[in-house]
């Protein structure tokens, strides 16, 4: 909760009332009779015969799977401390580039691309260059935020290599770190006008064992204009903490243990499985299925009333009978709770 | 003193030891028979027959230095407020993006070109977009860090105008501001393969009586790469102000200060600079006088004629915007030399009277 709040709050965008010159019509697209995009035209190609990727581009946010078997213990380690800290850590929320963090990858960004290099223009203002004069990947690049691209076509589907990044960003916004080896393949095809996926390979032998990646699903912004989207506040000012644990109160155990369960429901259009157990006197949540608000990551259940405990920034309030003993747990967020009926 | 430390902690380059990879040669550029770059070669031209600016480019520095007395009284003010604070908040020294201030145009940066629209990626990891398919420029663009650019080409010149500026930004680091009607022309102009020269105006008549600029070089950056240059700590954590200098100060009798008045002469920079300190209603004052020097001279404003006050921290050892002072006195307490403490090192200035 308190981190959707900070991120709105943080992300200071400029859309007001400018309607009139964000509605020009974007010149050189096809358009269907009627005077619309015609977004399932045939993609547009250079004069070199390529595929043309220019354009301004957005989609959703990927949904990124990493398993946490897959990473070494201690990039989970980082991941669970990074979540205990509400996630003050991340690069966006200090005003730092994201480098080659999945969740920035759909944003608004700009292509531009030249037969020699193509760049990639985001609405932070931060920037890629993809070399595509035919050099090698470096071997040992200076680590940097963004990396260093070289591409290639292959048919039409543009192969991108990065490396050289410095260890200082994240692979997801659940702060997943990488080590300067890591090395990134992403796979750009434009279908059509409207269309481009990115499908992204994340290879790092120390953070991980196996590659893992995700998949973007861009659209071509028509008819309008890309404004910057700058991070002006930092998170210092954060409590950054388990704010909770200053907070919180003391409730004897028999009291915790008439919570242990499995609480399951419906987040969104998801299930969502809550399972709470009993950890000495600490009472821990594991939240699994689908859109997991963390891939089944553990979370210590601090209480703040006898009933309403906090969970790394998420409410959690145990719904009693009268006995005392949990029906159902609502997760409280931003957009409302949602409830979580206690299994039998 | 404190504003040439703190840049230095604030732009994190990541200038190391991976030479090999900084040295690769640039593909696709006009050689002399010894495999130098030859940099004097033409202008090379894009399809449509106009030049390309393609290219790493790495500018000198530049200084924005308007004339005072063309600076509406509010933008005098505010700069010589923001003198007082050691700048501190400058765009660049609180990660924030330099949008149009003249100094951003020094340094490196990387020019993508294509029919439609030319990019202009800076190593801070900002960016400008240019249009060039034709369009107008928006009456009333939605404000932003670095403005909305449409470029046509005037002949061999690509000539860029910008509006669409949000107040947040300085056009020079010595704190003067501009307001949302800035309006800022480029004319940059590649006369061979090496060289390009940008001549760029402000205009804002909320903010300067007369519009004003500057010029400076661009040399293409020939068998390197450009380096990331992100700032990653701002000021917040800096001391302040001179006020907060003057809360730490001591007391000192007048007629101690009075034996520091005086000419005080030595070489700063490699050229002749003097000090003149005199006392003020019991402030010992100073003044530099002596040719400026590139990049100006630390916390100095944008009137280098100013008087600065010097805040004692010690009997002899001054406070004055950013550089320590201390006074060389002889057995009587009367000064012989003034010594400026700059983190280059102490320059020592002898008394002159």
């Amino acid at each position: 909760m308190r981190l959707l709040l900070a991120a709105l709050v943080l992300l200071v965008g400029t859309s007001s009332g400018w309607a009139q010159w964000l509605d020009r019509p974007t010149p050189n697209i096809p358009r269907t009779s009627d005077g619309k995009p015609n977004l399932a035209a045939p993609a547009p190609r250079g004069a070199d015969g390529h595929l043309d990727l220019t354009g301004i581009w957005s989609g959703p946010v990927p949904e990124t799977r990493a398993d946490p078997a897959n990473a070494q213990p201690w990039v989970n380690d980082l991941v669970r401390q990074r979540q205990r800290e509400y996630h003050k850590g991340r690069p966006l929320y200090n005003c730092l580039p994201s480098g080659p963090e999945a969740d920035k990858a759909a944003a608004w960004k700009r292509i531009l691309q030249t037969p020699t290099a193509i760049t990639i223009l985001n609405e932070d203002l931060t920037y890629r260059v993809i070399h595509m004069d035919g050099r090698e990947l470096e071997a040992s690049p200076a680590p940097s935020w963004m990396g260093y691209s070289v591409g290639r076509w292959e048919g039409d589907t543009l192969v991108v290599e990065s490396n050289g990044f410095n260890e200082k960003t994240w692979l997801s916004r659940y702060g997943q770190s990488h080590t300067d080896a890591l090395r990134v393949t992403e796979r750009y095809r434009r279908s059509d006008v409207g269309h481009l996926r990115v499908e992204v390979i994340f290879t790092d032998p120390r953070a991980y064992a196996k590659p893992w990646g995700y998949a973007a699903d861009l659209a071509l912004a028509v008819d309008t204009e890309m404004l910057e989207s700058i991070c002006e506040r930092t998170s210092d000012e954060w409590h950054g903490g388990p704010v909770a644990a200053d907070t919180a109160v003391s409730v004897v155990p028999e009291v915790l243990a008439r919570y242990v369960g499995v609480y399951h429901g419906m987040y969104g259009e998801n299930k969502r499985t809550i399972e709470v157990s009993l950890s000495g006197d600490q009472l821990i949540a594991k939240v699994t299925g689908a859109a997991a608000i963390d891939g089944g990551e553990m979370r210590s259940l601090i209480p703040q009333t006898e009933t309403v405990f906090d969970g790394a920034g998420i409410i959690y309030q145990f719904i009693v009978g009268d006995n005392g003993v949990a029906t159902a747990l609502d997760e409280i967020h931003i957009s409302g709770p949602s409830r979580f009926p206690k299994q039998p | 003193m404190r504003l040439f430390l703190a840049a230095l902690i604030l732009i994190g380059g990541t200038i190391s030891a991976e030479a090999q990879w900084l040295d690769r040669k640039t593909p696709g550029i006009p050689r002399t028979p010894d495999g130098k770059p030859n940099l004097t070669a033409p202008a090379p031209r894009a399809p449509d027959g106009k030049p390309d600016l393609s290219g790493v480019w790495e500018a000198e520095n530049v200084v924005g230095r308007p004339d005072p007395t063309n600076l509406q009284s509010w933008v005098l003010d505010l700069s010589r407020q923001r003198q007082l604070e050691y700048y501190r908040e400058r765009p660049m020294y609180q990660c924030r993006p330099s949008g149009p201030e003249a100094e951003r145009f020094g340094g490196w940066k990387r020019i993508l070109q294509t029919p439609a629209a030319v990019a202009i990626l800076n190593d801070d990891l900002t960016h400008r977009f240019i249009h060039t398919d034709g369009r107008e420029l928006e009456a009333n663009p939605a404000p932003s860090w670095m403005g909305y650019s449409v470029g046509r080409w005037d002949g061999d010149t690509f000539v860029v105008e910008s509006a669409g500026f949000n107040d947040k930004t300085w056009v020079s680091r010595y704190g003067v501001s501009h307001t949302e009607s800035l309006r800022m022309t480029e004319r940059y102009r590649r006369r061979d393969f090496g060289h390009m020269r940008l001549e760029a105006t402000f205009t804002d008549p909320g903010a300067f009586a007369k519009p004003w600029g500057f010029t400076v070089e661009m040399t293409l950056a020939a068998d390197t790469e450009m380096l990331e240059s992100v700032c990653e700590k701002s000021s917040e954590a800096w001391a302040g102000s001179l006020t907060d200098a003057a809360d730490q100060g001591v007391s000192v009798p007048r007629d101690v200060l009075a034996r520091y008045v005086g000419v005080y002469s030595g070489i700063y920079g490699g050229g002749p600079r003097s000090w003149e300190v005199t006392l003020s209603d019991g402030q010992l004052m100073a003044k530099i006088t002596g040719p400026p020097i590139e990049g100006g001279l630390g916390a100095v404003g944008l009137d280098e004629a100013a008087l600065r006050p010097l805040v004692p921290q010690s009997q002899t050892v001054f406070e004055g915007l950013g550089l320590g002072y201390q006074f060389i006195v002889n057995e009587k307490g009367v000064a012989t030399d003034l010594v400026v403490i700059h983190i280059s090192g102490p320059y020592k200035f002898s008394r002159q009277r």
